[in-house]
């Protein structure tokens, strides 16, 4: 076993032979979106995303599924399905079958199995002094998802966020494949400091972003300034706070964005500092336009996330 | 003063029950009951946000925000939108003919309509489509390529995909997004004016 429940990461990864290692990860969640197709894409682009950020090719797929069959009609499950098999298609994964039980809410998620060679596996937790950090998604749909459901975003707001919670992270892990990539791991519900935080325990580095390089959504910024911030973000930043220190130039509304709980959020790469600016334009002419270069692994603070404006510094 | 009870609530809750109490009654003065940090934060923000000054007082487990404005006349409108025109028309049209009458006139009036439309100029906001009027977008109709003009200038062409489904039509849309009532019922909130044919 190369990655196992020793120390949290994306997914299991189990070695076959000196070739081959597999990897295992399953996901699902309740309805996030109104719309059942959508709804079914996002659910597999969060799900394979795990397989991506191990650096794995994902490969097969199993649904599972709860269903409240006295309250729904079973063609809205249909429109869940056809929604993460076209995810599926889009990923080149076989869906090889699956298991539904009846239950009081719908639930749909995937089990994911993929390939990856034993000496590439990507984990968290192998950063080193002076990696450059790349974030492939902008940050702010846990926000927008309460705005949405408080009633307060509008239409092209919703589309905009659901593109990009169905969006794979397929193209950024082929891309990244290319690079000296130290560690990986894909933000989601820990929001970007939980999960930087998990990268950098044990590995006695420390992580300085640079707030105004972070991509966001801005209407995630005006919405958190009202409020609409999810109790998961607070408990995302009771749980790391103590890791966590920022300028004080910076306005604490952007924080709570950082501890925003993402629904299958883009990739967070550490890349040798020589071959990010390369990685970078590699991603950004090639699909992936958000990305952007957040921060830099350091020793000068093991341990510590330390938020700045990179015009500070 | 207005007192609101959002006790037992997670986030957004207490932050919605406010905005709702704002929405059916402007007042200057304003009490949020609380019991919980991320509530504090966030209900603070909002009133912040809504023009008021803040202080909180602790009260046991509960926390009392409390909200105090100048002017009860201070907009409510603080929901961000993503489009900036400071004049946005939505223009609806529900037929592919203009007016009762004759209909092969209504036609030729609609196509008239429909390209004499860019006249108004930037603040054309949105175009939306529904019942008859999802004609206009598909396959062969006359007007695609003015609708299509449109597009390219910035207006959002919305065509409704209940309408386009009913008349079996929808893998025959030519131009526009296909949407739902929501967004139509959203663009004719968010919109300043509203046109309707």
């Amino acid at each position: 076993m190369l990655v196992g429940l020793k120390k949290a990461d994306d997914a299991g990864v189990y070695k076959i032979n000196d070739d081959l290692a597999l990897i295992q990860t399953v996901d699902f969640f309740t309805p996030i979106v109104d719309d059942p197709f959508q709804f079914g894409q996002i659910a597999a682009a969060n799900a394979l995303s795990d397989v991506y950020a191990m650096g794995g090719i994902p490969k097969t797929a199993m649904n599972l599924v709860g269903f409240p069959l006295k309250r729904m009609d079973l063609s809205i499950l249909r429109q869940i399905l056809e929604g993460g098999i076209a995810k599926l298609k889009e990923a080149d994964v076989a869906l090889i079958g699956g298991h539904s039980v009846e239950d009081t809410e719908l639930k749909y998620g995937l089990s994911v199995t993929g390939f990856v060679h034993p000496d590439h596996v990507l984990t968290k937790g192998r950063l080193i002094a002076g990696d450059y950090l790349i974030l492939t998604k902008p940050l702010g749909s846990g926000i927008i998802n309460t705005a949405i459901k408080g009633g307060l975003a509008g239409g092209p707001i919703i589309a905009q966020i659901t593109e990009l919670m169905a969006r794979l992270n397929k193209q950024a892990a082929a891309i990244m494949a290319a690079y000296p990539v130290h560690a990986c791991t894909d933000v989601t519900g820990f929001g970007l400091l939980g999960h930087m935080a998990e990268m950098i325990i044990g590995s006695g580095q420390g992580a300085q972003l640079w707030m105004d390089d972070i991509p966001i959504i801005d209407e995630a910024i005006a919405y958190a300034k009202m409020g609409l911030i999810p109790a998961g973000a607070y408990h995302n930043k009771q749980f790391r706070q103590a890791m966590v220190s920022c300028a004080e130039s910076i306005d604490p509304v952007l924080v709570d964005v950082l501890f925003d709980p993402q629904t299958s959020g883009g990739l967070l790469i550490a890349v040798d500092q020589q071959q990010a600016r390369a990685l970078l334009s590699d991603l950004r002419q090639n699909q992936v336009a958000d990305a952007a270069i957040i921060g830099r692994v350091t020793p000068e603070f093991p341990e510590k996330i330390k938020i700045v404006n990179r015009s500070d510094t | 003063m207005k007192k609101i009870d959002a006790r037992g609530l997670a986030c957004p809750g207490p932050v919605l029950q406010t905005k709702a109490a704002l929405d059916t009654e402007n007042c200057a003065q304003i009490c949020v009951q609380i019991d919980n940090e991320a509530s504090r934060q966030n209900v603070q923000r909002f009133l912040e946000s809504q023009g008021f000054a803040v202080t909180t007082r602790q009260d046991g487990s509960d926390i009392n925000v409390i909200g105090s404005r100048d002017t009860v006349a201070t907009a409510l409108e603080a929901a961000p939108a993503s489009d900036t025109a400071t004049h946005k028309i939505a223009v609806m049209c529900a037929t592919d003919r203009m007016g009762s009458g004759d209909d092969d006139l209504g036609a030729k009036l609609m196509i008239n309509f429909i390209r004499t439309l860019k006249e108004i100029g930037p603040d054309l906001w949105r175009l939306i489509l529904v019942n008859n009027g999802v004609k206009l977008a598909i396959e062969g109709a006359p007007v695609l390529d003015d609708l299509k003009a449109l597009e390219a200038d910035g207006v959002t062409i919305l065509v409704c995909g209940t309408c386009l489904d009913h008349f079996n039509l929808l893998d025959k849309k030519q131009v526009g997004q296909t949407t739902n009532m929501l967004d139509v019922v959203t663009s004719l909130q968010l919109a300043d004016k509203t046109i309707h044919v």
